[in-house]
């Protein structure tokens, strides 16, 4: 009774956000109240607290809880259908084996700023679980964020999305669906993620990638990918959550309804956090026509010019090198 | 043309109100969200590149100086998606844009809003996001 009421008043406290609309900034406090009724179980609804933003909404359920779009953040939606378009709520397409058809192309559906709030957590409740040695790089990395991996063209990895679409494309061979491959308009610099579906363990003591290695299989409708492997050069975010080569991570990806895709997201890297992270980050379906188009990032980066971090002679060798610069040239 | 230059500020300004810049890695380490940069000057290059699109304006001052702004824009993919295309803004046209100024290099700026003088009502690769400027 007592959980039943606890949702209720997550029910409540998401609609009541919903019609006052506050500005991101403010919704935030909304969103750790339906995150705290929520609970952070497995299965549980963590991103409930993403209902605060400007112009969320409940597009279907999820386990029993109400799943939320996320607001718009950047123009992370600009070439989905509307969240209040009726077709979102469409029936999931199938594949000819039965199970859903997750291909999309999808936008959004992790996270291209800070995590912490993208991923429905309340402000601070991410950075409360960081061991001393992450909360300090983090700190280092905020006043310093031109030293991202990503914003030099090197991949970007999970739960990392850019404002583009994004696709999973299924590999059927003679045995089946062998493997799954994510591939993004940008962000995989060059590489292609590869899912395997044929049953296979990971590798003992693998050289870590930007990617790492991943396993997938079906829990009914619910796509789960397991990845270990992971090198620890990207970050998780654009403001610095940092992880370490023990990071293993869980996604589960279900498609509730025609528009949308749900990502609950476990984190598990004990040499970074006191305990397993949650989030939850939904994408939403793109407009028919919408392809994933070529996206060469290193082809013109100018990035850090303008803010003068980068002179003109020492951007012409990122183009080369791809990386960022060991010594800053102005702060 | 003054006349179409005020109303491009009061649509910045409209703009800036509205839809406040996020803090986007990039943009605000990049570009100043407070001072603007208007001109009208001529195009030298129009960049169709990722990871964004740049437009160079040469724009030449009272004194026959002559200074080039280069604006960034988001990805050609992002613009051509949005109905635009090579041909829409060619080298040698005269144009007037309003933007945000780099932090540093002043000549450098995110592109707010773009026309032709010779149409100043149409604005070119509208829609583009602020925002997203700075971002892969």
């Amino acid at each position: 009774m007592k959980r039943m009421l606890a949702i209720s008043g997550t029910v409540l406290g998401l609609m009541l956000a919903l019609v006052v609309q506050p500005q991101a900034q403010g919704g935030r406090g909304g969103g750790q109240a339906a995150g705290q009724g929520a609970g952070r179980g497995q299965g549980a609804a963590p991103g409930a607290g993403q209902g605060a933003g400007r112009g969320a909404v409940v597009v279907g359920q999820l386990a029993g809880k109400p799943v939320v779009q996320p607001a718009q953040r950047g123009a992370s939606y600009r070439d989905s259908i509307s969240p209040t378009d009726p077709a979102m709520n469409g029936p999931v397409p199938r594949l000819a084996d039965g199970h859903p058809d997750l291909s999309g192309p999808w936008e959004g559906g992790g996270s291209d700023q800070d995590m912490e709030i993208d991923g429905g957590m309340a402000k601070g409740e991410l950075d409360a679980l960081l061991l001393p040695w992450a909360k300090t790089l983090k700190a280092e990395r905020s006043k310093a964020i031109y030293g991202e991996p990503y914003i030099y063209c090197l991949p970007m990895s999970v739960p990392r999305v850019n404002p583009y679409p994004w696709t999973f494309v299924n590999g059927y061979t003679s045995k089946g669906l062998e493997r799954i491959y994510v591939l993004h308009e940008t962000g995989d610099a060059g590489a292609h993620r590869v899912v395997y579906m044929d049953g296979r363990k990971h590798p003992v003591d693998p050289l870590p990638t930007w990617w790492g290695h991943s396993t997938g299989r079906w829990e009914g409708d619910t796509l789960v990918i397991d990845t270990t492997g992971y090198n620890d050069k990207f970050w998780f975010d654009s403001v610095g959550t940092p992880h370490t080569e023990k990071l293993h991570t869980i996604e589960r990806w279900t498609r509730i309804s025609y528009g949308t895709l749900v990502l609950d997201f476990t984190i598990d890297d004990p040499g970074t956090f006191t305990k397993p992270v949650e989030l939850r980050f939904v994408a939403r379906i793109t407009k028919p026509g919408v392809d994933l188009m070529e996206y060469i990032c290193a082809e013109n980066n100018q990035i850090g010019l303008a803010g003068g971090y980068l002179s003109k002679d020492n951007a012409s060798q990122i183009g080369i090198a791809g990386g960022p610069p060991q010594t800053p040239e102005k702060k | 043309m003054r006349m179409n230059l005020g109303l491009l500020l009061a649509g910045l300004g409209v703009f800036c109100l509205t839809a406040p810049i996020a803090a986007h890695h990039g943009f605000d380490t990049e570009y100043d969200s407070n001072k603007t940069i208007t001109g009208t000057g001529v195009v030298s290059k129009v960049e169709w590149t990722n990871p964004h699109m740049h437009v160079y304006i040469d724009v030449t001052d009272a004194s026959g100086k002559v200074t080039t702004y280069n604006l960034e824009l988001t990805s050609p993919n992002a613009i051509q998606r949005l109905g635009w295309n090579k041909n829409d803004l060619l080298a040698g046209e005269k144009v007037t844009f309003a933007g945000h100024a780099g932090r540093v290099v002043e000549s450098r700026g995110a592109l707010d809003s773009l026309v032709k003088v010779s149409a100043p009502k149409q604005e070119i690769f509208k829609g583009q996001r602020p925002a997203e400027v700075g971002s892969n």
